[in-house]
């Protein structure tokens, strides 16, 4: 029974962060419509920087070799690792977003995640190569000193609150004009630009913004376990978060909520307590991506404007004092 | 209010995609607070002008000035805060926004529009937004289409589309429309309510460059018309010479 409630609890820290990542990736694609295929590697950059900065001065021991080792305290790091990716998005986005065709920059996602893939694994100097960095500290637990079970409460409450402030930036962006004009640019860039809109620097800064979540994201990863590795972010893993947002309902953020609960949660975590087939060891573990894959392809069939799909936003004038009112009449007409 | 200046000035632009010269040395002008027409048979370079215009693409030489600034080589969207916004020869609405958002995208430099300011000055653009959404109410009504206020822009009809367009241009406040071919496959009634439009439009002041086929329309409103041709002016006047100038007419017809 323990044992289950652990496993709940780390179910659900996991759904936070990839609410957190769904939240990114939506307003990159679902709302701007910028497409990028190596989300992940954003989350990764979180991940190595914010582990970096957590940790100690590498000491040539069992936690290998680094860069940095600068011992900064929560939430120093997780805002360095939210750092870290906006300026891998800032270089990208140069290269990538500058020409006006959207499938440009997929295949620069595509070619960028796999030259950071390799050069993370295969220099030993900047994240310990394939080995990658361990023993990160968890925050707060040097003041806490609680056993790895008992931090896991504290560490699901910072998540839970850094999942609704994501939530709270995202729903403001979203409904903002700002977010209506990534969803101009999304729908026809063309037109934004016609209409005065800088299609250059609004798909630049949704870009970064949304890898600052997923910097965030692999930041609160690699706090929680203690270590990341290259086999943590394969290319699978951004389409677990791309399945997860396109299940969902793109544009919309609760439904991002609702992705990260089915796709990543409940197919991809609570699948491992299934019980084995005798005989089969790996069979469902080999089912569970099928599983995913079927079920996104049931979903761009059936819904594919996702379980919540976006929806209608409305205006209504807020009455004016009947002054007011009349005084405006009156500028219009002169 | 005749005998104001030229708004618009293109002079020896030139534009070619391989050996192909579409634009091969064109210059007019637009005066302020005239519909200046823009005719030609298929392949004279209109449309190439029109993206050249509004900065779609770049002239290869010759230069464009709009309200005595160079434009030649300015982006898009710098040209369309000058002042000079164009419509798309087939409607481009945006489709998963609703017509009145569709409104409330066109307004210029809007504070709400910068990322930080959704985050921390929410006041600061419900007040702005108040103010657009009610110029937006008013011209819905003026182009019929308050009752489809809510609806998706990508659920309209054809000709619905092309009163969107153009309320959404206006919305953006600009000194200058440039439209190119808005009667282009629209039914004869609401040809006659565009024209209508246009007409009362530039009553109050605004400056059209209108790219049109259909000559009887540019005949009916346009107060000069520039002929095009292999990529050059052929011949500018009223309609009216220009349907007796031998070179116009063996452009249409020679082709």
């Amino acid at each position: 029974m323990n044992g289950l409630l652990y496993y709940l609890l780390i179910a659900a820290v996991y759904f936070c962060i990839y609410c957190i990542y769904c939240w990114g990736i939506n307003l990159q694609f679902g709302v701007a419509g910028i497409l990028n295929f190596t989300f992940i590697t954003f989350v990764a950059v979180g991940a190595y920087f914010a582990g970096v900065t957590a940790l100690g001065a590498p000491d040539g021991g069992l936690s290998g070799q680094y860069i940095l080792g600068w011992h900064l305290p929560f939430p120093i790091p997780p805002v360095l690792g939210g750092i870290a990716a906006a300026i891998l998005a800032v270089l990208v986005g140069i290269v990538g977003l500058r020409r006006l065709r959207s499938d440009y920059l997929a295949i620069v996602t595509v070619s960028v995640g796999q030259i950071a893939w390799f050069i993370a694994g295969n220099n030993v100097h900047l994240f310990n190569g394939w080995d990658g960095i361990s023993q990160v500290p968890q925050p707060w637990n040097s003041v806490f000193h609680l056993s790895f079970t008992n931090y896991g409460w504290v560490f699901l409450v910072i998540c839970i609150v850094l999942a609704i402030i994501g939530y709270i930036v995202s729903q403001a962006l979203y409904r903002s004009p700002y977010g209506r004009v990534l969803r101009a640019i999304r729908d026809d860039e063309d037109v934004a630009a016609a209409l005065g809109k800088n299609v250059f620097a609004y798909k630049m800064s949704a870009f970064i913004i949304g890898s600052v979540f997923a910097g965030i994201g692999g930041a609160l990863t690699v706090e929680f376990v203690g270590a990341f590795n290259p086999s943590g972010w394969t290319t699978p893993e951004t389409f677990i978060i791309w399945a997860a947002m396109l299940i969902g309902g793109q544009g919309n953020n609760k439904g991002m909520i609702l992705g990260a609960f089915v796709v990543p949660v409940v197919f991809n975590e609570i699948t491992r307590f299934l019980p084995n087939i005798p005989g089969h060891p790996q069979l469902i573990d080999s089912f569970r991506g099928m599983a995913i894959g079927l079920l996104l392809i049931l979903a761009v069939r059936f819904r594919p404007s996702g379980l919540l799909p976006e929806r209608k936003t409305l205006f209504s004038l807020v009455p004016t004092v009947k002054g007011s009112e009349g005084d405006d009449r009156h500028v219009l007409q002169g | 209010m005749s005998f104001r200046g030229n708004l618009l000035t293109v002079s020896d632009v030139r534009k070619a995609y391989g050996g192909v010269q579409a634009v091969n040395g064109a210059s007019f002008s637009v005066r302020e607070g005239t519909i200046t027409g823009l005719i030609g048979p298929n392949g004279a370079g209109k449309s190439t002008m029109v993206n050249l215009i509004s900065g779609a693409e770049r002239a290869q030489s010759g230069s464009i000035h709009f309200a005595n600034q160079d434009i030649t080589r300015l982006p898009t969207h710098r040209i369309a805060h000058l002042g000079l916004v164009r419509t798309f020869q087939i409607s481009r609405e945006l489709q998963r926004l609703t017509v009145l958002e569709n409104l409330l995208l066109a307004p210029q430099h809007q504070f709400g529009e910068k990322s930080w300011a959704a985050l921390f000055a929410r006041r600061r653009i419900q007040e702005e937004e108040q103010r657009h959404l009610r110029k937006a109410l008013e011209m819905l009504d003026r182009f019929s289409l308050l009752p489809l206020k809510d609806e998706y822009a990508g659920n309209l009809s054809g000709g619905q589309k092309k009163l969107l367009d153009l309320a959404r241009a206006l919305m953006a406040e600009p000194k200058m429309l440039l439209l190119d071919e808005p009667m282009a496959g629209v039914n004869p009634t609401l040809t006659r309510s565009l024209q209508e439009h246009i007409a009362a439009l530039n009553k109050e002041g605004m400056t059209f460059l209108l790219i049109e086929h259909n000559l009887s329309v540019v005949e009916s409103i346009c107060d000069h018309v520039v002929v095009m041709a292999e990529g050059r002016v052929l011949a500018e006047g009223k309609m009216d010479t220009l349907r007796d100038n031998e070179a116009v007419v063996s452009a249409y017809l020679g082709g």
